[in-house]
């Protein structure tokens, strides 16, 4: 039997009286690769941020790998075994790449050096251990996004929360994000995944849900969004050519 | 390694620099100030060069730790070393209670709250009786397992060890998952915190370092000295001196504090005892009668934190890491 990883019952987040995220509800299997989509300000974002414990939700309950996690503090939660990236990447400017990935590293163990072995090997992974010693601030915004995945991956994480990876990439960096996140998914740990992006959502995503202005408007495979006419409608229809 | 070899060297150069110079009580003190200053400024900056959290109110750990010692000296004749211990606790829950309330919070409230909490403390010292009020507290006579603590020159000593204890700390921080995690709060908060960092248990661990460090010299000054009122050891100066130091020096770096001590504790005894204004006279390119000359005599020897301020600005627009940036030196 396939295990819920994390499920989201019906979850809201107002601010003041703006409702950002309004009575969502799905869940995740393990090892998924999980798209959530939608235009901009359908509360993606918003989401990720409740789940990843950085806002309270109004009401409804996250339950991630069996506890609640809904009034938990974002390192708990990271504790836990979610990390997630920031869609404005947040590296750690005045430190070296490597040190950026020693800090997700830190997560796991308290020995310098063994953060250190985690950090390079996962550097390795993503292709910068060329840029082990240069400062996170002076790399290019490809590079600063593959640095928050080998950052998030240090942490060893069973869910991996990726908030517009491929956003501003262009196509061989988008492949090359898509390619390390299939491999990801096959050592098995489990992604969710928002993304702009059609062409990756549909090519890599196992199932996708749909939101927008903050409600769920559909969920799916691939093929069934893509061929929703209400998701069209609502997403598709605005000059995108996917 | 290389690092803490510099220590050694440094330290060994400091503990033979007395018998060079001699007896000489003047020069000895102003080794001491440079030694407590580089001290200061460097347990400062664990808080405040690592982890980012500025505290304007250093003052008050100081003071604590300064008050305290001498409260059960003169009162309780406890052991010196006793009382030093007991002002670490002090200062520890001072810095406790600040951190456990404001740290919850982000941005300038921890910077403004420490201002708070400093000017608590020094008008409490200001007022309460055992405290000594506006006298303050006076110790007429101190020893310690028979040594003559009337000479500068334990003093010293005293001070070297804490500074080197506090280097210490702060070069073993720096390479450690502590130092890291304090550097990534420093960097980026949300980020840190998505890392699984639990950002005010760190910064209220650096802060509890840096605040007992603080406290311990603060005990150290008051015993040197033996004589300790608000204005001596609560001080909002001395607070910013301390900043200024750490800044000017190189903020976030190990010698960095260090360096803005060794040149700014000495410029500014130069300047408090006139020695610029002095020699210009002596050298006959200014009449001691001159308009100039008594503008130097007199508005001079006053003028060391104005220096310091002119020093900080072009800091902050030239040397944004501080002088020791400018040695080219990264960490």
């Amino acid at each position: 039997m396939i295990q819920h990883l994390l499920y989201i019952n019906h979850v809201s987040k107002h601010f003041g009286g703006n409702v950002a995220v309004s009575d969502i509800s799905f869940s995740v299997d393990e090892k998924q690769i999980f798209g959530l989509i939608g235009p901009n300000g359908a509360g993606k974002t918003t989401l990720f941020n409740c789940i990843s414990g950085f806002y309270p939700v109004t009401s409804g309950d996250i339950i991630f790998d069996n506890k609640t996690i809904n009034k938990l503090r974002p390192d708990e939660v990271c504790h836990l075994g979610m990390a997630r990236t920031w869609q404005r990447v947040k590296p750690l400017g005045s430190l070296t790449v490597l040190e950026n990935v020693m800090i997700g590293a830190f997560s796991i163990t308290h020995v310098t050096r063994e953060a250190e072995k985690i950090a390079i090997e996962q550097l390795e992974s993503v292709g910068l251990i060329d840029y082990a010693k240069k400062n996170a601030g002076s790399l290019s915004i490809g590079l600063k996004k593959k640095l928050e995945l080998a950052r998030v991956l240090a942490t060893h994480p069973k869910m991996l929360l990726l908030d517009e990876i491929c956003g501003g990439l262009n196509l061989t960096e988008t492949e090359t994000i898509l390619g390390i996140i299939r491999e990801v998914r096959d050592k098995g740990a489990t992604i969710v995944f928002i993304e702009h992006d059609m062409k990756a959502v549909t090519a890599i995503c196992d199932w996708i849900v749909v939101l927008n202005s903050g409600e769920k408007l559909a969920e799916g495979t691939p093929e069934e969004i893509t061929g929703n006419p209400e998701v069209i409608a609502a997403y598709l229809g605005g000059g995108h050519n996917a | 390694m290389k690092q803490i070899a510099i220590i050694a060297v440094i330290a060994g150069i400091a503990a033979v620099l007395p018998l060079v110079i001699g007896e000489s009580p003047y020069f000895t003190g102003v080794l001491i100030s440079v030694l407590m200053m580089a001290a200061l400024a460097s347990a400062w900056n664990i808080l405040g060069g690592y982890a980012g959290q500025y505290s304007f109110g250093h003052a008050a750990y100081f003071g604590a730790g300064a008050y305290t010692t001498m409260i059960l000296i003169s009162k309780f004749n406890l052991n010196p070393i006793l009382s030093m211990v007991a002002g670490i606790v002090v200062a520890c829950i001072i810095a406790l209670v600040t951190g456990s309330i404001v740290f919850r919070l982000r941005g300038h409230y921890f910077g403004l709250a420490s201002i708070a909490v400093a000017e608590i403390v020094r008008l409490s010292a200001l007022n309460f009786d055992f405290t000594g009020g506006a006298q303050g507290i006076l110790l007429t006579d101190v020893s310690l397992w028979g040594v003559d603590l009337n000479s500068k020159t334990p003093f010293y000593y005293g001070m070297l060890l804490v500074l080197v204890v506090t280097l210490g700390i702060a070069l073993s921080l720096r390479t450690s998952k502590t130092g890291y995690y304090l550097q990534a709060i420093r960097e980026d908060q949300d980020a840190a915190a998505s890392l699984g960092i639990n950002l005010a248990f760190y910064k209220n661990k650096a802060l509890l370092i840096s605040a007992a460090l603080t406290s311990v010299l603060g005990s150290l000054y008051a015993v040197y000295i033996r004589f300790i009122d608000t204005s001596a050891v609560l001080d909002l100066r001395l607070s910013i001196e301390i900043i200024l130091t750490a800044i000017i020096g190189g903020v976030g770096t190990v010698w960095g504090p260090v360096l803005g001590a060794v040149l700014l504790v000495p410029l500014a005894e130069m300047l408090r005892s006139n020695v610029i204004g002095d020699a210009l006279v002596k050298q006959g390119m200014v009449s001691e009668t001159s308009g100039l000359g008594v503008f130097l005599k007199e508005n001079l020897a006053h003028a060391h934190v104005l220096v310091y301020g002119i020093i900080t600005v072009l800091c902050i627009l030239y040397l944004p890491k501080g002088i020791l940036g400018l040695l080219g030196r990264k960490k």
